[in-house]
């Protein structure tokens, strides 16, 4: 295919605001950091959009695929630690809403 | 023809991030999810990533969407609606409105600053040519420039395997089940 990298941004660019909006929105804990990979996803597609850009033949730009491979890894480390913290705040309060630990707020 | 491929994978992707944050029940959402990485993981592979497609599917749709699953199916949460719902009734109110301007904005920003960056034309690239991510450069750039923070990764991985485990253990230590006959 020969879209430009532009396009490639603005998808990245959509579905970067709407896992932000999920993320501010949404009240189940679970449906958020759903979100959040989200976001990091629009991230990678941004990176490899870089990376196809300034590819060439005989000089393939390494360093997108190259972050997109760390950020596939935090993104795994942080679904597995946030959703212990689900159950752990379920096994506290029964429930599962971003409401339920409420106790720090002003 | 690919063309039109990204343009359709796009629009799936969209609408399958739109089902994630309207969706009524998690496992909606799960499912929505699914469908996004899917149509990611064709873009990545039509722009040139093969070894980053295989990666999207086996870690996001493979094992982090997974964990979702048995975590949704754990707390019960699955059972709240059995079919596919959307529901807009979470964007209905004064923090949506301030989140959405906020994501609106967002966007407008990243649309303006794509479209000012006037990239030169990328040329055709066919199913033939070559992976920009081949395996062999790949694997010189981890192990040869980012060897540091490709170790610092394997760090983080120790230190998230033994802060989930103290996480979900168990918090009273009085009275834990004794050896066979423990919790279902």
């Amino acid at each position: 295919m020969n879209v430009p990298s532009e396009h490639l941004l603005y998808l990245s660019a959509g579905l970067f605001a709407l896992g932000l909006l999920g993320f501010l929105v949404r009240r189940n804990v679970i449906v958020v950091l759903m979100c959040v990979e989200l976001m990091l996803n629009a991230a990678n597609l941004a990176f490899l959009a870089a990376s196809r850009q300034h590819s060439t033949a005989e000089h393939p730009a390494l360093q997108g695929p190259v972050f997109a491979i760390f950020v596939i890894t935090v993104a795994a480390a942080e679904a597995a630690v946030g959703l212990a913290l689900v159950i752990a705040l379920y096994r506290l309060k029964q429930s599962a809403e971003t409401d339920a630990a409420a106790e720090m707020k002003g | 023809m690919t063309n039109i491929l990204f343009y359709v994978l796009a629009i799936v992707a969209l609408l399958g991030a739109a089902g994630v944050v309207l969706a009524k029940s998690p496992m909606g959402s799960v499912v929505s999810l699914l469908g996004t990485f899917f149509a990611l993981a064709v873009i990545y592979l039509l722009a040139g990533f093969q070894f980053l497609a295989g990666a999207q599917i086996l870690v996001y749709a493979g094992a982090i969407l997974v964990l979702f699953l048995f975590v949704i199916m754990l707390l019960n949460l699955g059972a709240m609606g059995s079919k596919f719902e959307l529901s807009f009734a979470p964007l209905q109110s004064t923090r949506a409105r301030i989140a959405g301007c906020i994501a609106l904005a967002l966007a407008l920003v990243g649309l303006v600053a794509a479209q000012r960056a006037s990239f030169a034309a990328v040329p055709e690239r066919d199913a033939s040519a070559p992976a920009i991510d081949s395996m062999e450069g790949l694997a010189l750039e981890l192990f040869g420039r980012y060897s540091l923070p490709f170790q610092a990764t394997s760090l983080l991985l120790l230190v998230t395997m033994v802060g989930v485990i103290a996480l979900a253990k168990r918090q009273r230590s009085g009275d834990e089940p004794a050896k066979g006959e423990e919790r279902p």
